[in-house]
């Protein structure tokens, strides 16, 4: 502890005023040579003084600074500025003095020092300036003039000829890097490109076989084949979908209060996001539905078909912000205004990238946002989210119940409701009891008296019977505190509870969707609330658009209502505006989210923020071009990823060239394919398909989560897609919340990637990872034989060989030369036979598990054991045979070097096999058990030890007992290299591998046999595979 | 290769770059003026507080449950006088069946302890002897009898909501952590099990999980995913990070200069310092026979509860910020046998709790840390159980008990605030849990009012913008007036 606190404050206050307040980039960098009010000071002002000094009109100390003459003129305390003289300016003195702005977040020395600039050069307009202004900040031509609010053309791609370039993406970028002085890396390998492209479409590695056949492939057309089969897996909607679930900030539960309740049928909107991105649904039906479906399906909503259903679902996008109506506790109508505040924040955010919410109070810090547009927008969606006439999540429910499942469920809640009355006349007899009993410590005429005062009602009581009570707490029985006077009536009472439920439970299941509907004639009144308060209505807006989007003087409003529907239409006719084809702001959003999951980062680095505080947009006439060519290639997505992922740009390798880097270290003009680390979803995902396990079942209610006994959130059931697990804002899955899944507190517009220790912990030594990897070495072991082929092994090692489990398990005959052996071609799990059944057409009765097994007839079963070490062999067991029918079992012992070492016949009981023996390495020992002519009743344990003295070895025949293990261990190992890379192991891989395993197999002191130690050492292998970089990383 | 030269290998290997990357330290960025909202970057990187600090760590003791304040640390002779007759103020019961209006004297003797004489019940006789360094704080008042509804105020800030932050995820959150090797917030669970509420104790709610409090578990593994599993022990696990190390370093060749992938080599290196460091911490058996004895180790009462007491002075020697330990069960809540009961309680926890302010008194740690003691509740001056003398007890009371601090600026030796003459109600100098938590901050050189994190677009405080005052007049050095605005919003 010998940190001291050096004190200075000022580097708190730095992390926090960016916290409050990110300084955007203004154009305090690059002050033109004429600093005019319009251009360089407003958006200082904008920043930090009206708030206070002209967004409202009851200006602090009477100070307006929205023009130069009202700065003159001043406020209380005189002018605010002189132009020519800086030094005599109060509003220099205060910015000085920091008294003004006042709070944490001050005028950067620079812009202050513009400040002075300005005023010293006479405080000069870009034009005259008006008399009179309306209310607010309004709008500047200069404003106006901000990139994001022009309208959008669709660009000409520059001309550039260069053999690489494959599409007009690839034109845009290569003159871009030509400007400077870069140009792309090479193309990537086929087969890097081939597993870039799968985790981007479908977030799930190519199976091996595909992944070689396209490698092979040398047909021109073999890349654009294999991307289509990418975007034709169902897989790629669940890829999708997740990207476009952040956006909308999907949960599976409500949050705003702490009990944060689930949402139990979110996921019909969960689910409708990925089939919309399966079927290439158009983008604009999309977000119409999104926005509008309800309003596309004529009431009553009773009998809802398919399509009507879908129409609903896709509403939900409107009911994922946090929702906390309803609850207990809750201040209802600051809950109400919250909900629909956050959900004008996914919209706005999602859909028009702009912080919207920033104009809730006053007109927009740094946008030209006026307070007005923001209740526009609201008011575009106040008749279906109307606080004053508001439904909370369990009422607004839309049943999917039709009218035939309605007649059913009223008949069963009758029976339901004839056992509940029978439980409320139970629970009378209890508490009369209870009563009863209580009193009896009491004697008369107490007892009387209280009896008397607890059946009087409360409102009746007596002052004295009020007091009588008071003083004898323990009479005031009630039948939530029944079970602390008598337990069995309480239990008893549950038991009707029980009752009921499983009558109710008769009712045809009703499953539900979280919709937004609009009720019908619904034409609530918008306020614009002073400062955001929504207890302050201040004047009635209508619905529009921003008004930045118009010309001067204009703006247009929306229909308040269409005539022609039973709802509003406001909603459809804005959404069908967004959808237009050219809206500078929708088009522009959308595209480069889509740009953004594909390079990492989208063309405007701030996908939620397009304005002043955002990003520049690195390619504006790309990102102009890709905004129009969607909307006019029928709006089709595929057709986007087609276009992007068929562009040489995507296509570069990722390796980092030096030259390149020190020119673009960022790689935003994108010399290179960035290496990405994969999301959260995407890293447990590919973790159950290297291990086999991912359940690849699509859809439905999410998988619920359970904390374990350490409080780590984990789901009930691991092997399904991430995609599925259950959202609960309040208990994010442990293993996603490492790696940076989001908690959506509104929504996410896109995700962090730390790299920090705890993330490595959990790779190292989570339950979930040490499971996989044990579940990925049985694979290995059980499928390497099978899918490695004997050309693929680059060497063997003999001593891995020996280190092999020594144990195999066959059958055969005893014949002149000896007894063949075969081995065992089926497992069961738990029993190696000839099939899955007994008998075996074959093989007929043979069987060995790990206690013994059984002969047939003709065959005999043998468990062969191979010595590693040369050494002095001491074999102990016992052979039992347990049936007094038939006529036993006999069990021989042979060395394959010096013949029979044992044998032992058995009938209804059990004989101790000792033998010992000199062996040498290689040499091996067979159990060999036959019938003795007769099948019948012949199953026999024989567990046998073997134990080598000369090397403190030891083995168990029944707990070495193992499934398919044999696969040779070189294949093992390329095999795992598969699952995990998608790729076999280079030779120093292998042979690094190779050494590891015995350096592993030596030092394990743990283990009792080598072979088991090598086991654990696949294991360990499997685990560091799925915890590396190139596991964790596609590039 | 064993782990030292491995880390050293990799030590060698890392750029500076990587590891200012991993720790989130000022990582370059070539245009910090860009940062986006959006992307908040949390770390564990110390902050400056808002003013000078007094306690740079803090151990509290909670002793869940309700400790019976009139029998333990604030004496009432007039309910020792008024025993078994009728209680006429109004009382509210958790349990009413067993509920009753007689008073219950305490049936502990107290007495006066150290220069400062302040009255302690000869059932804390150690607690006693460091009267004082200690202040009692004897007007605690929640206002609510339910242990998690009263839990969750002291930790989080509201009565009965959960889901917030709790203390040390504020002061982790607030001023970083001073050791890289070990969590800044932990938490020493008793072996009996988790506390009432579970994890909710510990939870860091909306922040990141970052400044949530790391179990250290009664049993194996002490650390959740921090120790290999026993199959990898002995020096397995070692050689898996060297092969890990090999796959890692081959893919970097291929991605020379990829910082992001130096770095999370880097994290590996810096997941095997903590294991060996927690090993460290955790071993207490470099402690002298006589610090061990002090603790009560060796005696079967004193030897669990004490040897946590101990490792909490081993975490804040080196450097975790914030140490808060529990017991299974409810062992202060005597609603019946609290002869025998409370006895136990007290047996087990007085003596440790007593050893840990000695101990770090005489490492001159206790300057800069904080040692807090107490519950979430009292206990009620009636009798529960009808007065019936074999099984008597007390119910629930949030009206007022009492609690005590220790060190990091907190004066010893006085008693602050008063309960009734039953001890049934707080009724001089209130403290509520917003002003226990106000002050804790205040000690730690963090103002309430601007330790500030965003959720849901709302500024949030630990104190959740309830009335909180610090409670100058228990603090060494107080804050001058003007030095602390209560109400102040950035």
């Amino acid at each position: 502890m010998n940190q001291t606190f050096a004190c200075s404050r000022s580097r708190l206050v730095f992390i926090f005023a960016i916290t409050l307040f990110p300084l955007g980039s203004t154009r305090a960098e690059t002050p033109s040579e004429t600093l005019t009010f319009e251009a360089d000071i407003r958006p200082i002002f904008r920043e930090h003084c009206f708030d206070c000094h002209g967004a409202n009109n009851d200006f602090e100390g009477g100070l307006d600074l929205r023009q130069v003459r009202r700065q003159i003129s001043g406020g209380d305390s005189g002018p605010a500025i002189v132009p020519g003289d800086a030094e005599d300016s109060l509003l220099i003195q205060r910015i000085r003095d920091h008294e003004m702005p006042p709070g944490s977040a001050k005028v950067s020395p620079e812009h202050t020092d513009m400040l002075i600039r300005w005023i010293e050069r006479g405080a000069k307009t870009a034009r005259p300036e008006p008399e009179e202004i309306p209310d607010g900040i309004g709008l500047t031509p200069e404003e106006r003039s901000f990139w994001f609010f022009q309208p959008l053309t669709r660009p000409s791609p520059p001309s550039m000829d260069d053999p690489r370039i494959v599409n007009d993406i690839d034109r845009f970028v290569l003159a871009r890097l030509r400007e400077h002085q870069l140009d792309w890396s090479p193309e990537a390998s086929r087969r890097t490109l081939a597993i870039r492209v799968a985790y981007d479409l479908t977030g799930l590695p190519p199976t091996r076989d595909s992944l070689e056949a396209f490698i092979k492939d040398d047909q021109p057309d073999a890349y654009t084949r294999w991307v289509n089969t990418l975007l034709d897996s169902p897989h790629y909607g669940e890829r999708w979908g997740r990207h476009w679930l952040d956006t909308a900030g999907y949960a599976d539960s409500e949050g705003f209060t702490n009990a944060d309740q689930p949402r139990q049928w979110a996921y019909h909107y969960r689910d409708y996001v990925i089939r919309s991105m399966n079927a290439d649904k158009p983008i604009d039906q999309f977000i119409v539905e999104q926005l509008a479906g309800d309003e596309l399906v004529p009431p009553p909503h009773n009998n809802l078909d398919a399509e009507q259903i879908e129409l609903l679902a896709a509403t939900g996008f409107l009911r994922m912000a946090a929702d906390g109506t309803g609850q207990g506790g809750v201040d209802e109508p600051l809950a109400r205004n919250q909900t629909i505040a956050d959900s004008l924040k996914i919209v706005s955010t999602s859909l028009m990238g702009l912080s919207f919410a920033c104009a809730q109070c006053h007109d927009h810090r740094y946008d030209p946002i006026l307070q007005e547009d923001y209740y526009r927008l609201r008011a575009i969606f106040e008749p279906a989210l109307d606080a004053q006439a508001w439904k909370n999540p369990t009422q607004r429910r839309v049943s999917l119940y039709t009218d035939s499942d309605r007649t059913r469920a009223a008949e069963i809640e009758s029976e339901a409701q004839a056992v509940a009355k029978e439980k409320g006349e139970k629970q009378k007899v209890y508490m009369a009891e209870a009563l009863a009993k209580e009193l009896e410590k009491y004697d008369e005429p107490l007892r009387e008296q209280l009896k008397l005062a607890y059946e009087t009602s409360a409102k009746d009581r007596t002052d004295e019977q009020k007091a009588l009570l008071d003083k004898n707490p323990s009479v005031n029985i009630s039948p939530g505190v029944l079970y602390q006077y008598n337990q069995a009536a309480a239990d008893d009472l549950k038991t009707y509870d029980a009752k009921i439920a499983e009558i109710r439970g008769k009712k045809p299941p009703e499953r539900f969707l979280r919709a937004l509907v609009e009720p019908a004639n619904s034409q609530p009144e918008t306020q614009l609330f002073y400062r955001g308060d929504h207890r302050q209505p201040v004047r009635t807006v209508a619905p529009g658009e921003a008004t930045v989007l118009y010309d001067e003087g204009q703006r247009a409003d929306l229909e308040a209502n269409n005539p022609d529907r039973s709802t509003s239409g406001r909603r459809l006719a804005w959404a069908k505006s967004l959808t237009s084809g050219r809206h500078p702001l929708f088009n522009r959003v959308f595209v480069n989210r889509i740009w953004m999951h594909h390079f990492g980062r989208g063309i405007v680095g701030t996908p939620s923020d397009f304005g002043n505080l955002g990003e520049r947009p690195t390619h504006p006439e790309l990102l102009d071009w890709l905004a129009c060519e969607l909307a006019d290639q029928g709006w089709s997505l595929k057709h986007l990823h087609r276009l992007i992922v068929h562009s040489y740009t995507y296509r570069q390798q990722s390796q980092i060239d030096a030259k390149s880097a020190e020119l673009d270290q960022d790689n935003q003009w994108l010399w290179r394919y960035p290496v990405r680390r994969l999301e959260a979803e995407i890293i447990r995902d590919k973790i159950l398909t290297a291990s086999g396990q991912l359940d690849p079942t699509f859809f439905g209610a999410a998988v619920s989560l359970k904390e374990d006994d350490t409080g780590q959130v984990v789901p009930t059931q691991d092997t399904r897609r991430s995609i599925y697990l259950q959202v609960r804002r309040s208990q994010p899955v442990a293993f996603l919340q490492a790696f940076d899944a989001p908690i959506m507190e509104t929504n996410c517009d896109r995700r962090v990637h730390a790299t920090v220790a705890p993330q490595s912990l959990m790779l190292l030594n989570s339950q979930f990872l040490l499971d996989q990897a044990k579940l990925m070495a049985e694979r290995i072991a059980k499928d390497a034989e099978a899918q490695i082929s004997d050309d693929q092994v680059p060497r063997i090692d003999s001593a891995l060989q020996r280190i092999q489990s020594p144990w195999s398990y066959g059958f055969g005959k005893e014949e002149e030369s000896g007894f063949s052996f075969e081995p065992f071609a089926h497992w069961t799990g738990s029993s190696w036979q000839g099939g899955e059944k007994l008998p075996d057409a074959k093989l007929g009765w043979c069987t060995l598990n790990a206690q013994g097994g059984h002969p047939d007839a003709e065959l005999a079963v043998i468990r062969k054991w191979r010595a590693g070490v040369d050494g002095q062999l001491t074999i102990e067991g016992k052979l039992s045979h347990g049936s007094d029918q038939g006529n036993g079992v006999r069990g021989r012992i042979y060395s394959s070097r010096t013949g029979l070492l044992g044998e032992f016949v058995t009938h209804n009981q059990e004989l101790a096999t000792q033998v010992d023996t000199d062996v040498m390495a290689g040499e091996e020992i067979w159990f060999v058990v036959d019938s003795r002519g007769k099948q019948s009743f012949d199953s026999f344990r024989w567990p046998v030890t073997l134990e080598n003295s000369n090397a403190d070895l030891k083995w168990q025949s029944d707990s070495d007992f193992q499934g398919p293990g044999g696969s040779s261990i070189e294949k093992q190992v390329i095999l795992a290299w598969w699952l995990a890379y998608q790729r076999a192991p280079e030779i120093d891989e292998f042979d690094h591998v190779t050494q590891w395993l015995k350096q592993q197999v030596k030092y394990d002191s743990q283990a009792k046999n080598p072979s088991s130690a090598l086991q654990q050492a696949l294991i360990s292998l499997c685990q560091n595979l799925l915890g590396s970089n190139e596991f964790l990383y596609v590039e | 290769m064993d782990r030292r030269s491995f880390l050293a290998q990799n030590a060698m290997g890392i750029g500076s770059m990587a590891l200012a990357w991993l720790l989130n330290e000022d990582h370059a960025r070539a245009n910090p003026g860009d940062a986006p909202r959006s992307l908040r970057q949390f770390d564990l990187s110390l902050k400056d507080p808002h003013f000078q600090p007094q306690a740079n760590a803090m151990i509290s003791l909670f002793m869940h449950g309700g400790p019976s304040h009139m029998d333990l640390l604030d004496p009432k002779p007039e309910l020792q006088k008024r025993s078994g007759e009728d209680y006429s103020g109004d009382v509210k019961y958790s349990f009413v069946n067993r509920a009753s209006k007689k008073l219950l004297g305490s049936p502990w003797k107290f007495s006066h302890q150290g220069e400062c004489g302040t009255e302690v019940s000869e059932l804390l006789p150690h607690i006693g002897s460091i009267a004082d360094d200690i202040c009692v704080i004897r007007s605690m008042h929640t206002g609510f009898n339910g242990h998690e509804v009263s839990i969750r105020y002291m930790h989080a800030g509201i009565p009965a909501i959960t889901g917030r932050p709790t203390l040390g995820s504020w002061l982790v959150y607030g001023l970083g952590s001073e050791t890289r090797e070990l969590p800044a917030y932990m938490v020493l669970s008793d072996p009996g099990g988790h506390p009432v509420d579970g994890t909710h104790n510990w939870s860091s709610g909306w922040m990141p999980p970052l400044f949530q409090g790391t179990v250290l578990r009664a049993k194996e593994p002490r650390i959740l995913n921090l120790d290999p599993p026993q199959r990898l022990r002995d020096g397995l696990q070692e050689q898996n990070l060297e092969l890990l190390n090999f796959l890692n370093q081959r893919h970097l060749q291929q991605h020379a200069g990829e910082v992001d992938l130096e770095a999370r080599i880097a994290s590996y290196e810096m997941a095997a310092n903590m294991q060996v460091a927690a090993k460290e911490a955790l071993d207490i058996s470099q402690e002298t026979e006589a610090t061990l004895r002090l603790y009560g180790i060796g005696q079967p009462e004193t030897e669990e509860y004490g040897k946590r007491c101990l490792i909490a002075r081993r975490l804040v020697e080196r450097g975790v910020r914030f140490v808060q330990l529990f017991l299974g069960g409810q062992p202060w809540d005597n609603h019946n046998h609290i002869q025998k009961n409370l006895t136990s309680v007290c047996k087990r926890t007085d003596q440790p709790s007593a050893a840990l302010v000695k101990d770090l008194k005489q490492r001159g740690l206790l300057e800069t840390t904080l040692v807090h003691w107490g519950g979430e509740i009292g206990r009620l001056p009636v009798t529960e159980n009808h007065g019936d003398p074999k099984t008597v007890g007390r119910d629930h009371n949030g009206q007022g008990f009492s609690t005590w601090l220790a060190g990091g600026g907190i004066r010893g030796g006085m008693t602050y605030g008063a309960t009734d003459e039953f001890g049934h109600k707080a009724v001089e100098n209130v403290v509520t849990p917003n002003d226990y938590q106000a002050t804790i901050l205040r000690q730690f050189g963090l103002d309430h009012s601007k330790l500030v994190y965003f959720h849901n677009g709302q500024e949030q405080h630990l104190t959740a913008g309830r009335p909180s005052q610090v409670i100058s007049n228990i603090l060494q050095r107080p804050p001058k007036p003007d030095a602390i605005a209560s109400t102040h919003k950035p």
